[in-house]
């Protein structure tokens, strides 16, 4: 039996008549950055949003950490630890940054109802625990000057950034990210692969990354998993699937 | 099944008016995405105005294109005075929702201050009764019905062969896309509020001859079944619009003969919160949509 | 000061706290939690309904006033009673109605409730007595303390005052909380919570059920204080009035949703009472509900987020 934190077998899910995903079956390592690449349309984002919980699969298994997983709601599968990010900006707007940052923490005292009819002094230090570990993150990314500020007023590149600190929050033992490099300014690019490396290397996460961005993909995916109309094509490194004729085929094609 | 053959009757009656407004709220709801909560106003005010067409001895057919004229004018307005701008100012759908219920609120109140709030009657007789198979029609109540299968012959008719009409259909399915085609969406708006005006000017006539009697809240009291109708049968599919009236019309008729008239509104409540909460796409749109791929 | 004035103040007073607290409820759940409750009122409504059977005692056949269940609860249960009255309805149409709709469709099927709702109220003869309401609801207390008419009403001030203040504690500490910040994440993205482990619909449910027990606790109060109750009090205009109350005020705050209460409801709809009647009849309400909506609109162009918007949340953070 392998060690993968992530396996997916057989995965499939059609929308009435249209086959979005068939058969697609891979694992991801512990502690390692899988990325799943192909052409548009080819099913990548479905497979997310499957593992993520918000789509039920309509074949195969998903198992995580060594528990069955298919069809759990989005915030189950998340309290299990896996958080994903969005493709599209979804900050909490009239939040300010520090604020998203808490609001993407597990539960503590105060979160429930009681615990905040107790008041402020019953929840008090759990609150400030976490006030640290989002000022540590903030400072981590170089985000502290924009702890005050109003979420939907930050550049997008701030908000990618932002929602990968809430993600953190969440302590996630799988993120999953969906294009995390799209639109985004290569400088701030290059920024983000290192934050990722780094919070792979010395934290542990294992991710799962959707991108088109080749080059990000080569320099910080330990393998990669390919995808194309709804199947998967190849599997390895980026070496290894460099030369596969089925994967250059696919990219002509699709 | 006495009271069987009559009640059918009533539901085409009341069915054929619920069609005509169903058409003109699904057109203008598909097009511009604005639930227009204050249509049973303009649908009203049209009635208003034709009160005063008839109080001046104006002929029936005057007094329909009077209705048309005036709620295809109002709607227009009220689009191009109000809801536009606050589309354009980026309100949202809930927003908007809110300032649709405040035009209605003050439309219904500001008739109530001009028009006084006695109860209005239109001077056309209701004619002989007719019997078929069991139902009765007054004279009125067939002319009514003329009325909406004409009317709604012209639309579909618009909607087909005109390209006004094509580009509405357009712009309905896919606003961004039609306008990377050339539709030149400010203007099918526009055009799509006066002719879901027109409807609505022309039922709101219909629908005070049917009742006899209106007043300044009365358009209330039918907005609920005509939104239940145009979501029923999809939004924007005025084929299924037309359905989904028939649907509500003849429901609400029959649970009223067969159980208890006073609920007989609750018919339409139920249909529209049931379809919002089980399938807000609607039913009718994919019969109608498979239909027209088979033939 | 007059007798007469003393009964005007403090019937104002009374329904200012009222209104507040129907506010405070609102914002809870519009405000803070972005729930489109367009059937707010008919939790008030039924908190009315609740105190009144609590205290009319057990249905007597010889009365004209039919109603269902009915008992002699002493004060201040039936104060309770309204407001698990309104919490249980909230419950119940809670996990019926709130969905993932378009904001609009949400909006529409609350309204329906509504609607459906007022239309019991008035026709079911035997639930609340139908169109006619209920009268003759003993006021609380009234027999046990011995004072005079004026008297009593500012003893029901001070009633209202200890409920608002309760309130107030629950609805500050709820919005001041980590629950509260989870309400407006909810409110701002319900996606990305869930996506960090958030359960929307318990979070929804939660904001909706206290906001609908504080609106029914405040229908008890006042049901108790005017002593009778009418199917009218279930109508949609009545939510309408109160958004535009905390439209005006400003929503996700809590001042803001109290000066809201005091400029619509009591400052426009109460004191205006005082106006003479001029016109037909019905000509004074009628200029009322335009002067409302055309308020609404007014302020959802100029200023929509109130006049006092919600609060930025700062915290201190260290240099660099």
């Amino acid at each position: 039996m392998n060690d993968d934190l992530l396996s997916v077998h057989g995965l499939g899910r059609r929308f009435g008549g249209v086959v979005a995903v068939a058969d697609a079956s891979f694992g991801v390592g512990r502690t390692s950055i899988v990325g799943l690449i192909g052409p548009n349309g080819a099913g990548k984002s479905t497979v997310l949003s499957m593992i993520a919980g918000s789509l039920r699969p309509t074949s195969g298994t998903i198992s995580f950490d060594g528990r069955e997983l298919s069809g759990t709601a989005p915030h189950t599968a998340a309290r299990r630890g896996i958080i994903r990010t969005f493709q599209t900006p979804s900050e909490f707007a009239r939040l300010t940054t520090l604020e998203n940052l808490l609001a993407g923490a597990r539960a503590t005292r105060g979160f429930t109802v009681g615990g905040a009819l107790l008041g402020r002094r019953w929840w008090r230090s759990d609150e400030d625990r976490l006030v640290e570990r989002a000022i540590g993150l903030l400072r981590r990314f170089d985000m502290l000057p924009m702890a005050n500020e109003y979420a939907g007023k930050l550049s997008s590149g701030q908000k990618r950034l932002l929602e990968l600190m809430r993600a953190l929050m969440a302590e996630p033992k799988l993120l999953l990210l969906d294009e995390p490099f799209a639109g985004v300014n290569p400088t701030l690019s290059r920024r983000i692969e290192g934050y990722l490396a780094r919070l792979c290397a010395e934290d542990g996460i294992t991710m799962l990354m959707v991108e088109h961005e080749m080059g990000a993909i080569e320099r910080i995916c330990h393998s990669v998993v390919v995808m194309a109309q709804g199947r998967v094509i190849s599997r390895g490194t980026m070496a290894e699937i460099r030369g596969d004729k089925k994967v250059l085929d696919a990219y002509l094609i699709g | 099944m006495r009271v069987l053959a009559p009640a059918i009757g009533f539901g085409l009656v009341s069915g054929a008016i619920l069609a005509i407004a169903a058409v003109g709220f699904t057109l203008q709801f598909g097009v511009t995405n604005v639930l227009n909560l204050a249509f049973g106003e303009v649908m009203i005010t049209s009635a208003y105005i034709a009160y005063l067409a008839d109080a001046a001895g104006w002929p029936l057919w005057a007094l329909v294109l009077v209705a048309a004229v005036v709620g295809a004018i109002a709607s227009f307005l009220l689009n191009a005075l109000l809801y536009g701008p606050f589309i354009r100012r980026g309100i949202g759908l809930f927003g908007m929702l809110i300032v649709a219920l405040a035009a209605s609120l003050i439309a219904q109140n500001a008739l109530q201050i001009i028009f006084g709030a006695r109860f209005l009657t239109l001077r056309i007789p209701a004619g002989r009764s007719f019997h078929l198979l069991g139902m009765v029609f007054t004279t009125a109540q067939l002319g009514i019905i003329v009325i909406a299968a004409m009317t709604l012959l012209i639309v579909r008719v618009i909607l087909r062969q005109t390209r006004l009409g094509k580009a509405m259909r357009a712009t309905a399915t896919d606003p961004a896309l039609a306008r990377t085609c050339g539709v030149q969406t400010d203007r099918v708006i526009g055009a799509a509020w006066a002719i879901s005006g027109a409807l609505c000017g022309i039922a709101g006539l219909t629908f005070v001859v049917n009742l006899g009697s209106f007043q300044s809240t009365t358009g209330g009291e039918i907005l609920v079944p005509i939104v239940a109708a145009a979501i029923l049968g999809g939004v924007g599919h005025p084929a299924g619009a037309v359905l989904g009236a028939l649907t509500v019309a003849m429901a609400s008729e029959l649970s009223a003969a067969f159980l208890d008239p006073a609920y007989k509104g609750a018919v339409a409540f139920a249909v529209l919160i049931l379809v919002l909460l089980w399938r807000p796409q609607g039913i009718y749109a994919e019969v109608v949509t498979q239909k027209e791929a088979v033939a | 000061m007059s007798e007469a004035w003393q009964f005007y103040i403090s019937t104002l007073l009374v329904y200012l706290g009222v209104n507040v607290m129907a506010c405070w409820g609102l914002n809870l759940q519009f405000g803070v939690a972005g729930l489109l409750n367009f059937a707010f009122i008919i939790f008030q409504a039924i908190g009315a309904y609740a105190a009144a059977l609590v205290t009319l005692g057990p249905h007597d056949p010889d009365s004209y006033q039919d109603y269902i269940f009915g008992a002699h609860l002493p004060f201040p249960l039936p104060i309770l009673a309204g407001a698990v009255a309104g919490g249980l309805l909230a419950l119940f149409v809670g996990v019926i109605a709130l969905r993932r709709l378009r904001s609009d469709y949400q909006a529409v099927v609350m309204l329906v409730v509504s609607l459906i709702a007022a239309s019991i109220a008035t026709n079911a003869v035997g639930l609340f007595n139908g169109a006619p309401g209920l009268s003759l609801i003993p006021k609380p207390l009234a027999s046990t303390l011995d004072v005079s008419l004026v008297g009593y009403q500012w003893f029901y001030v001070g009633l209202v005052a200890v409920c608002c203040l309760i309130v107030f504690v629950i609805t500050k500490r709820i919005q001041s909380s980590p629950f509260g910040r989870s309400l407006r994440a909810l409110r701002d993205n319900p996606d990305a919570i869930a996506a960090l482990g958030g359960n929307v619909g318990t979070l929804r449910i939660r904001a909706f059920v206290i906001g609908g027990a504080i609106a029914g606790a405040s229908g008890a109060l006042l049901a108790g204080f005017i002593g009778a109750w009418s199917p009218a009090s279930w109508d949609y205009r009545e939510t309408f009035v109160l958004f535009t109350a905390i439209l005006v005020g400003g929503t996700g705050n809590m001042l803001g949703a109290a000066l809201g209460a005091l400029l619509v409801p009591i400052a426009f709809l109460e004191a205006s009472r005082f106006i003479p009647s001029f016109g037909r009849p019905g000509l004074v309400e009628a200029l009322q509900w335009v002067v409302i909506g055309g308020v609404t609109l007014l302020f959802l162009w100029f200023w929509p987020r109130g006049l006092l918007p919600e609060r930025k949340r700062t915290y201190t953070v260290p240099e660099g």
